[in-house]
């Protein structure tokens, strides 16, 4: 009895020491943190993987030393894909959690309020993996984001000028626009129209689909009025099935240009590879360098899986150039001072590092002694302009037996004097 | 510290406004008996109004009429009480759930409209170029967001004590009136149509106010401000609050809003690492589990309804035993 409670006392305090000493130990290592916000939507099946992925990042710069030694904490928040939510969110990430860096948000309805009612009016810099629309780009340009936004989608008006570009190669001389009616469509819809017409394509008319009706007769009908040579896509594959099927029916002409989101199978199964042998379609491409291929390998090795889905690739460079910002202002930086340093991680004069730890580590290195370096990530050489935005290469690609082929790769350059061309 | 009171400060502004949504739903629901499921087509045709006409001049954009923001606001309740009279004179004559569909259909219907009149309402891009009123004075700092949520609180007492009053007077007990039998009120030589119509359009516009308050506040609103779930989460408000109590309708937005908002801090805040990507589901499943619970165990709500004889508008004088209800 009398022995078994001085056992029992001596498990007592060794387990104390043992707490002490993991404590003590736990400390020397994180004698300080550095939280970062990310306001993503986690509870929808797509943005899941672009919450791990920005989690890997923090993973990684952590390896590579954290932010002035110190560990960076990535708070994450659901943003449910509504505006009320991820504004209360962000919010309380601000002024609770006092962060001074924001990822976030993936849907541009949320990121505008965002921006708006909080990260700027809180001098909070706030980087966004997804949001294409060019509202964002009007703010920008009308100074209302104080330099604090940035993105690494590249907006609707690049996806936009090489649609237009593939449908002149096509050798269109006019095209119907159908779009999906929603703000990535809207968007879409308006730039690809403007840029066929400056390059001399008729567009006999734009017409908006909504989602998940049953028919768009009635819009196909009116797509056909005009007569157009084909028609230009800028849909989702439930919806783009439904009205090619009937576009064909009633007899408009095989030659499309599609949208990178109808790149999937379900789509041409449901329309027939037959008719599709004349249909060409853009997608925007991780670029063809070393660092994105880095990339695939380390998130192949992390995830056991390809990085296949909307925004992964983003979502990692957005996390990474934030966090290389934070360790180039130090770890006490306003959000404003974060987003200055942003021009001296992504200086195409700069000591080019690549995307992993070592490179994290390394960029610390260069950054603490006031250099500059060329950040190469998942999505190439990411540089802003002005506004935040950043262009990407581009693919042009077709539909076969198995799945779909790239005709044609668009370099950075390439999609630049598209964009600029015109 | 300033940043617990600045997020304090934001919450109750938002709960404040979801607050005076839930009391325009309770005059329908609660004392007339109306099922409004279209809340969220009221609410955003305030948000809209108040937008369009307080913004100044843009570029492909109607209006530009850059109307001083009271008078936009209030504006912002016209559209929304106009709405709601047209809604109200073609589908009020429908009863409970056929109302409810309908008025539903009318929500998809505007939210769809705002979606596609690009040259009204920006689109899918939303509303933008509005100034908050007054902040180039103020500043965009916590002053101004005190300022806001004074603002909004007074307007918040005021419709709360508007109500009061109305479901005290006689016109509320002819709400009730209709709300628990309306043949035997029409029998009385009541026009129970008239008074429905009355009721809807009085709750629409006080919608209204509530959106326009709520744009206003992020000087934003956008189609996705304004889905189904929105109308979800006011009468998710208003059932566990209590419907037929105007408290209860204030309690019920601030403690669903706090466990919409709170649950997700909490979680990023104590969930284990490996689970903070999932906390966007738990918090589904956390606010799913509130409400089930509510409905299982409290159904009247927090604040159920006080049940009164018809004189109870004048409680300070102790009714006597055996009087007669006029």
């Amino acid at each position: 009895m009398k022995i078994g409670r001085i056992n029992r006392l001596a498990g007592v305090v060794l387990a104390f020491a043992l707490g002490a000493a993991g404590l003590a130990g736990g400390a020397a290592a994180q004698d300080c943190s550095v939280k970062v916000g990310a306001v993503l939507p986690i509870s929808v099946d797509w943005g899941q993987p672009i919450a791990e992925v920005a989690q890997f990042a923090v993973d990684q710069a952590n390896e590579g030393g954290g932010i002035g030694g110190c560990d960076i904490d990535l708070v994450l928040r659901d943003s449910q894909v509504n505006p009320s939510v991820g504004v209360d969110a962000a919010r309380a990430l601000v002024d609770l959690d006092g962060v001074e860096l924001l990822i976030g948000a993936v849907s541009s309805g949320v990121t505008v309020p965002i921006l708006t009612s909080v990260t700027v009016p809180a001098g909070v810099m706030q980087i966004s993996c997804c949001s294409a629309s060019t509202a964002l780009t009007d703010l920008a340009a009308n100074g209302e984001t104080n330099g604090l936004w940035f993105r690494t989608f590249a907006t609707a008006d690049v996806q936009a000028a090489v649609t237009a570009q593939i449908a002149a190669e096509q050798g269109l001389e006019s095209a119907v626009v159908f779009y999906k009616n929603d703000d990535w469509g809207q968007d879409y819809g308006a730039r690809v129209a403007g840029y066929l017409e400056s390059m001399g394509i008729a567009v006999t008319d734009s017409i908006a689909l909504n989602d998940a009706q049953p028919s768009y007769r009635a819009e196909i009908t009116q797509g056909l009025q005009g007569n157009p040579g084909g028609a230009v896509l800028v849909l989702y594959p439930t919806e783009g099935a439904v009205a090619v099927r009937e576009w064909l029916s009633l007899g408009g002409s095989q030659t499309f240009v599609m949208s990178n989101s109808l790149r999937s199978d379900e789509f041409s199964e449901a329309v027939g590879l037959e008719y599709l042998g004349n249909a060409l379609g853009m997608d925007n491409a991780a670029p063809r360098v070393p660092s994105a291929d880095a990339f695939v390998a380390a998130y192949v090795e992390r995830f056991g899986s390809q990085p296949n889905g909307p925004g992964i690739p983003n979502s990692y460079d957005a996390t990474m150039i934030g966090l290389l910002a934070y360790a180039a202002a130090g770890p006490e930086a306003s959000g404003s001072e974060i987003a200055a340093a942003v021009a001296r991680v992504t200086d195409p004069a700069g000591t080019p590092i690549t995307a992993d730890a070592a490179g994290f580590a390394q960029a610390s290195e260069i950054l603490a002694g006031g250099g500059s370096v060329m950040y190469q990530g998942a999505t190439g050489n990411v540089t802003f302009d002005e506004n935040g935005d950043v262009s990407a290469p581009a693919v042009v690609w077709r539909f076969t037996e198995d799945g779909t082929e790239e005709v044609r790769y668009l370099s950075l350059d390439d999609v630049n004097g598209i964009v600029a061309g015109n | 510290m300033i940043g617990v009171l600045s997020y304090l400060v934001f919450f109750s502004t938002v709960a404040a406004i979801l607050s005076i949504a839930v009391l325009g739903l309770n005059l329908q629901w609660g004392n007339t008996g109306l099922f409004n499921g279209g809340v969220a087509a009221f609410f955003g045709a305030g948000a809209y109004g108040t937008l369009i006409l307080a913004r100044p001049a843009q570029e492909a954009q109607f209006g530009g009429f850059d109307i001083p923001y009271l008078v936009a606001l209030a504006g912002g309740m016209a559209v929304a009480a106009a709405l709601a009279w047209v809604v109200g004179r073609l589908t009020l004559r429908l009863r409970h759930d056929y109302l409810a569909i309908a008025t539903f259909g009318v929500a998809v219907a505007f939210e769809n409209v705002m979606r596609t009149t690009e040259w009204l309402s920006g689109g899918a891009r939303g509303v933008r170029g509005f100034q908050r009123p007054l902040q180039d004075v103020i500043g965009a700092g916590l002053t101004y967001n005190l300022a806001l949520l004074a603002f909004v609180l007074v307007l918040l007492a005021l419709t709360y004590l508007f109500l009061e009053r109305l479901v005290a007077s006689p016109f509320g007990r002819l709400l009730r009136a209709i709300r628990e039998d309306e043949t035997a009120a029409r029998s009385l030589g009541k026009s129970p149509a008239r008074i429905r119509l009355t009721a809807f359009v009085a709750g629409s516009a006080i919608m209204g106010l509530a959106g326009g308050l709520y744009a206003t506040t992020y000087a934003f609103i956008s189609p996705q401000d304004i889905l189904p779930i929105l109308t979800f989460q006011i009468w998710a408000m208003l059932i566990v609050g209590g419907a037929g109590n105007n408290r209860g309708a204030i309690l019920g937005a601030f403690t669903i809003w706090a466990a919409w908002t709170s649950s997700g801090w909490l979680l990023s805040r104590f969930a284990p690492s490996e689970a903070q990507l999932y906390t966007g589901t738990i918090q589904y499943i956390l606010i799913g589990l509130v409400i089930v619970g509510m409905l299982l165990w409290r159904p009247q709500g927090l604040f159920p309804e006080k049940l009164v004889v018809s004189q109870s508008g004048r409680t300070n004088k102790p009714t006597k035993a055996g009087s007669v209800p006029s």
